[in-house]
């Protein structure tokens, strides 16, 4: 075999592989999509009916008419922003004393941070239950938020200090001469600086948040606070699920992230890679 | 540089973390140990729980429900972490090499990551529903099968539908997680050993895996840890059933904290999860390491 028809076959196999992976990765979610315009009897057709009838957004409208959806909406993205902004202040002052400052006990906050990066959410649920509780903060956005908080934490230092490095010490220096004190070097100048890194840590907490199940569910039960991913199991009922309206919630839930993650996908995956796993 | 002042700033700067630390997690953890010593009950928590040493982890270890969670959980993390990482390495490797549309298959590789896991876990009940789903209609008309399967309803099939949903949730993340890795590995190495003759499993074996070590196994890490914990995925796509053949230990916990009541026991089985979690975790310590020193420049 010469050389040349070695490489057409290889090449060739490539081609069958990426297009065997991209399509199981994506077949399914397309299905998903065009199921959110089927009506029921069309979804439960035999044989299989591949494209709907009809392009409508009937099952759209119903998912705003068979729950208070759009208030779930508006309940998701509220307690993710706010966990997002919580663990942005919160983890760049920290990762600011890591990164920049000669202090003791870095090793040990470290170790913290580990350790509940790899704790189960599940140990801390009851007692957490427990004292929102108490504060009467269940079913609530300022509840849901810090629980959410505690457990984003880890990934945000890790990210954030690692930007902090990357600034020269002589940045804050020449600030301190000009007579800034440390705060405000550390709002002024420290901090746009990193507004890249941060931007990609709000994305990733954002995304985290949002799909939340777990703390969602059991701290905020009630409709008053309850978010999108809770609601999206409540349509099923004991002896039947309205599948043509479950994919056109589950469409909703899931599309704004689609688009900002397609849009973003350089910084994602770079944020992915250094706060998830790289040491 | 590091005046008192700047010091003492960096100080304060820890304070809300710790803040966080000690009420969102330390204190939880604590609890939650305090409390699966204790016959503690949601109806009756009030007059406060009785002090009944290991009762509750004895009577777990007795319990076949308990038994059958913690085999689950097991096999699932074994089974789903090793698919993943296989199906993960085979995928980076091709990606690694250059072919038209490569950034649209990263675009892709990114969807099942984003979307929630109560949305995956829906989309494939729906395709895995017995008579009216696409995988038993197309497996049908392929005739690789004659009657229907009970994917997420039979006893059979239930564990293998919970472990097609997770890979295809995760595989793709892992690759990319993979596909990192081997970008950092230079082109010259297998240059010099394919000079040397080293053929293609070789370099793969010698060069790429040791290479690779580092992300591979804080990758296995997190994903074996994060395996562990699965609660989404079953308490969406088969609640745990049939007869309780997917029930995760998370699941279990939060049923029997939620459900019956019974936090003293439910607390029991929070700590055993915690306990393995943190067993798994120093299986990999040399991966975490690095996780404990301060990040160097890049």
């Amino acid at each position: 075999m010469s050389n040349k028809t070695k490489k057409n076959i290889e090449n060739g196999a490539l081609y069958v592989f990426v297009i065997t992976f991209v399509s199981s990765i994506l077949l399914p979610f397309i299905w998903l999509i065009l199921g959110s315009f089927k009506n029921m009897k069309e979804l439960f057709n035999v044989p299989v009916q591949i494209l709907p009838s009809t392009w409508n957004l009937d099952n759209y409208v119903a998912v705003f008419q068979s729950q208070p959806f759009g208030k779930y909406i508006i309940n998701s993205f509220v307690i993710s922003l706010m966990s997002t902004l919580i663990v942005i202040v919160i983890a760049s002052m920290t990762s600011y004393s890591i990164a920049r400052v000669e202090i003791k006990g870095k090793k040990i906050m470290l170790a913290a941070l580990l350790s509940i990066s790899l704790l189960p959410p599940v140990t801390l649920l009851n007692p957490i239950y427990q004292l929102l509780s108490k504060l009467h903060l269940l079913n609530s956005y300022l509840g849901l938020s810090m629980a959410l908080v505690a457990t984003e934490l880890p990934m945000a230092v890790w990210f954030l200090t690692s930007f902090f490095q990357t600034i020269p010490m002589e940045v804050e220096e020449s600030a301190m001469i000009d007579g800034a004190s440390v705060t405000t070097t550390f709002t002024k100048i420290l901090i746009p600086l990193i507004t890249p890194g941060i931007f990609t840590v709000s994305i990733l907490t954002f995304i985290n948040a949002w799909n939340n199940y777990l703390f969602a569910q059991v701290f905020n039960p009630l409709e008053k606070a309850r978010t999108v991913t809770v609601a999206l199991t409540l349509f099923q009922q004991e002896y039947y699920v309205p599948w043509h309206i479950v994919s056109a919630a589950a469409i909703i839930v899931t599309a704004p992230l689609i688009i900002v993650v397609l849009v973003l996908q350089k910084r994602i995956i770079s944020g992915m890679m250094d706060g998830g796993v790289k040491g | 540089m590091n005046s008192k002042g700047r010091r003492r700033t960096g100080y304060l700067f820890l304070i809300p973390s710790i803040f966080i630390i000690v009420v969102f997690i330390a204190y939880p953890v604590l609890n939650t140990a305090y409390t699966s010593f204790l016959s503690l009950r949601i109806q009756t928590i009030r007059l406060g729980g009785k002090f009944v040493g290991l009762k509750n982890y004895i009577d777990l270890f007795q319990d076949p429900l308990f038994i059958q969670a913690l085999k689950f959980t097991c096999l699932f993390t074994v089974v789903a972490v090793v698919l993943e990482t296989v199906l993960g390495m085979v995928c980076a490797l091709i990606m690694n090499r250059k072919f038209k549309g490569q950034s649209f298959v990263r675009a892709a590789i990114l969807i099942p990551w984003a979307i929630p896991t109560i949305v995956s876990g829906l989309m494939w009940q729906f395709m895995f529903a017995e008579s009216y789903g696409i995988i038993n209609q197309l497996l049908q008309s392929w005739g690789v099968i004659s009657e229907p399967i009970k994917w997420v309803t039979g006893a059979k099939y239930a564990f293998w539908s919970v472990i097609i949903s997770d890979v295809w949730k995760t595989s793709p993340y892992m690759s990319l997680l993979l596909l990192s890795g081997l970008q950092t590995i230079s082109k010259e190495l297998y240059e010099a050993a394919a000079i040397d003759g080293a053929g293609a499993i070789k370099r793969f074996w010698y060069i790429t895996i040791p290479m690779l070590k580092p992300v591979l196994m804080v990758s296995l890490l997190f994903r074996t840890i994060q395996s562990f914990r699965i609660y989404d995925l079953v308490s969406v796509l088969t609640s745990g059933g049939p007869a309780n053949s997917t029930q995760s230990l998370t699941l279990f916990t939060v049923k029997n904290y939620f459900q019956f009541g019974n936090l003293g026991y439910g607390a029991a089985a929070a700590m055993v999860t915690f306990v393995i979690s943190m067993v798994i975790a120093m299986f990999f310590a040399d991966g975490i390491k690095s996780k404990m020193e301060v990040p160097k420049k890049k």
